[in-house]
């Protein structure tokens, strides 16, 4: 009995100081952060919960209620066929979100392999990693991406193809980065003492180069979820991501336009607002962690 | 008799854009178990090439020929994955600068414990014998565990590393210069550790600059200059009269004794003499002194110098 109760008591601690250390480096944050966290946190529980946060279905098509102002029953109106905007803005926040994490995660993933095994198998497998490298940074990566989609959207799907055209199409700076920084971390003394203790490559790469990596890696992945989000809208925007059907911010977005001309301004305005929150949000939290991993920066500026 | 660790003719050199730079010529040493063999030089006489040579740690611009067996087996023709159980196991090396050898990045606990299982130990048992070797210099386990390695002392950071060195129960131990970096008073607790692993019976090999640990630690010494072994012999001789000029005009040069410079600076290892390298430097050369280069000749106190002062006798 004490036993378990010794276990429950200490998983409790460990429970106590895990919030602890979660409030300490919140109340270390400047306002800024704050509200944007909060926001994103918000906007990303709204999105994950849309069926429950707005119960109306975002498909059902109300023809009497056609491209209605803001008003009590529909807090953002109504679209051209009468569908409940704030429903399909927040179930195309949720795809949108996913996408751009999924294709943010593959891009970090695909630069992160190719930067680690350039940089620690260098000589010529390093020479020929690098060169394919140039050849996707030096194509107009939009175009490049239009061009993957219209290949693989009949295999894969409309969300399937976008994540594969962002994925691919924003691996390269992250390589380099990655592969200079492992150019810099293998000449570092703690490696050669680990090659001294009897350690093998995979294990110089899982226990002391990918560590060194983690913050510059997270750093790109934040930094890339804005910008991927705005690359799903713009292909779905163009009629090449999801179907027309599918509440996407791009998608929305592009009925809107058209609804613009007939005076219905919130329908592009809504979603609108949406992408560029979470787009703001995600980067105002990148651009401090990414201040926040260089102190002297700042040391010196207050001089 | 077959030594534990014995090097025998051990040349290297790498090739570079500046040309061939010879880091070592023709070195011979070799140590038994529970002996220290100290190796003394001034930076760039080739010592911690030949620290790492044992352990094969060279980049891959190298030239090496020779011998380096350890207990009978020759390492330099090992292939890498042999050669990395070795390592560690029955070879570790105790890192120069403790600070820098230790991942910034991650906590000590969590390092300790991957040495000791690169060297083939169980979680349990690595962490039992991490206890016993921390309790041994006054570490708990618990406590540095959890700590990065910039919030330890020097003196700490040392014991963490030779700790880290020990934990596979290797049979021979490399310090590359145990001393860098550290003030004079930890110079004294770091020889006493030193003495205290070759007291377990291991071979210890000791790469140094600094003279007053070499006295203090004892054994034998090997005095290398411009990439040869000039000196080899008990250190105690060694202080009390230096064999070879260059091994007495390093004595004097410091400063409880005349603090008197040697004039001149030693070769560029792209360009060594054709003769002794020392000669142009040298008080009491002879005519062949800048003719060929001497071999290593007898001493009366079972020594040898590369002197041909000494080629008489």
């Amino acid at each position: 009995m004490s036993a378990s109760s010794g276990t429950l008591s200490a998983s409790l601690r460990a429970r106590g100081r895990l919030w602890q250390r979660l409030t300490d480096a919140v109340g270390r944050w400047p306002a800024s952060v704050r509200v944007a966290a909060g926001v994103l946190v918000a906007l990303v529980a709204a999105a994950l919960l849309a069926s429950i946060v707005a119960p109306l279905d975002n498909t059902a098509v109300d023809l009497d209620r056609v491209l209605e102002g803001p008003s009590a029953a529909h807090l953002m109106g109504t679209d051209e066929v009468g569908r409940d905007l704030l429903t399909r803005v927040l179930h195309g926040a949720r795809i949108s979100l996913t996408i751009a994490a999924a294709a943010a995660l593959a891009a970090v993933a695909a630069g992160t392999l190719v930067g680690v095994l350039a940089g620690t198998l260098g000589g010529r497998i390093d020479a020929v990693l690098m060169r394919v490298t140039d050849v996707f940074a030096s194509q107009n990566h939009f175009l490049f991406g239009v061009l993957l989609l219209v290949l693989f959207r009949p295999a894969l799907g409309g969300a399937g193809a976008v994540m594969l055209a962002v994925g691919l199409t924003h691996w390269p700076s992250l390589a380099r980065i990655v592969r200079g920084e492992l150019m810099s971390l293998r000449e570092r003394p703690f490696v050669a003492a680990a090659v001294g203790g009897g350690a093998n490559r995979r294990r110089l790469v899982r226990r002391h180069y990918l560590p060194h990596l983690l913050p510059a890696v997270g750093l790109a992945f934040v930094l890339t979820v804005p910008h991927a989000i705005f690359h799903e809208s713009a292909y779905s925007f163009l009629g090449l991501g999801l179907p027309a059907h599918q509440a996407s911010l791009g998608n929305i977005l592009a009925d809107g336009q058209r609804s613009l001309l007939a005076g219905g301004w919130w329908i592009a305005l809504f979603p609108g607002l949406a992408m560029l929150a979470a787009a703001m949000t995600t980067g105002t939290i990148a651009e401090y962690w990414r201040e926040h991993l260089h102190p002297r920066w700042r040391s010196e500026l207050e001089l | 008799m077959t030594a534990l660790l014995e090097v025998e003719g051990l040349s290297v050199a790498f090739r570079t854009r500046r040309g061939v730079v010879q880091a070592l010529s023709q070195a011979s040493v070799a140590v038994q178990p529970g002996q220290l063999l100290l190796v003394v030089g001034e930076s760039g006489s080739g010592k911690t090439v030949l620290a790492h040579t044992m352990l094969r740690l060279l980049p891959r611009n190298v030239d090496v020929s020779g011998s380096v067996r350890l207990g009978g087996q020759e390492l330099l023709d090992l292939p890498p994955g042999v050669l990395r159980r070795l390592r560690g196991r029955r070879m570790a090396l105790i890192p120069q600068s403790p600070a820098s050898s230790l991942n910034p990045v991650r906590r000590l606990g969590g390092q300790l414990l991957e040495a000791a299982q690169a060297r083939g130990l169980t979680k349990q048992q690595a962490r039992t014998r991490l206890r016993e070797l921390l309790d041994e210099v006054g570490l708990d386990l618990d406590v540095v565990g959890g700590r990065y390695v910039h919030q330890l002392s020097g003196g700490m950071q040392q014991r963490i590393v030779n700790a880290m060195a020990l934990v596979g129960a290797p049979d021979v131990v490399i310090a590359d210069e145990p001393t860098s970096g550290l003030d004079a008073d930890l110079v004294d607790t770091t020889a006493a550790q030193l003495r205290a692993i070759s007291a377990r019976g291991a071979a210890l090999v000791v790469i140094t600059h600094d003279l007053r640990l070499a006295q203090r630690l004892g054994g034998r010494l090997a005095l290398l200059y411009a990439s040869r072994i000039v000196e080899v012999g008990p250190t105690a001789a060694f202080f009390a009269a230096p064999a070879h000029p260059y091994g007495r005009e390093l004595l004097r040069a410091l400063p409880e004794r005349e603090g008197k410079s040697i004039p001149g600076m030693s070769p560029q290892l792209t360009a060594l003499p054709g003769h002794c390298a020392f000669a142009d430097r040298c008080p009491d050369r002879f005519d062949r002194c800048t003719q060929t280069v001497p071999d290593l000749y007898p001493l009366p106190g079972g020594g040898l110098a590369r002197c041909f002062a000494h080629a008489e006798r």
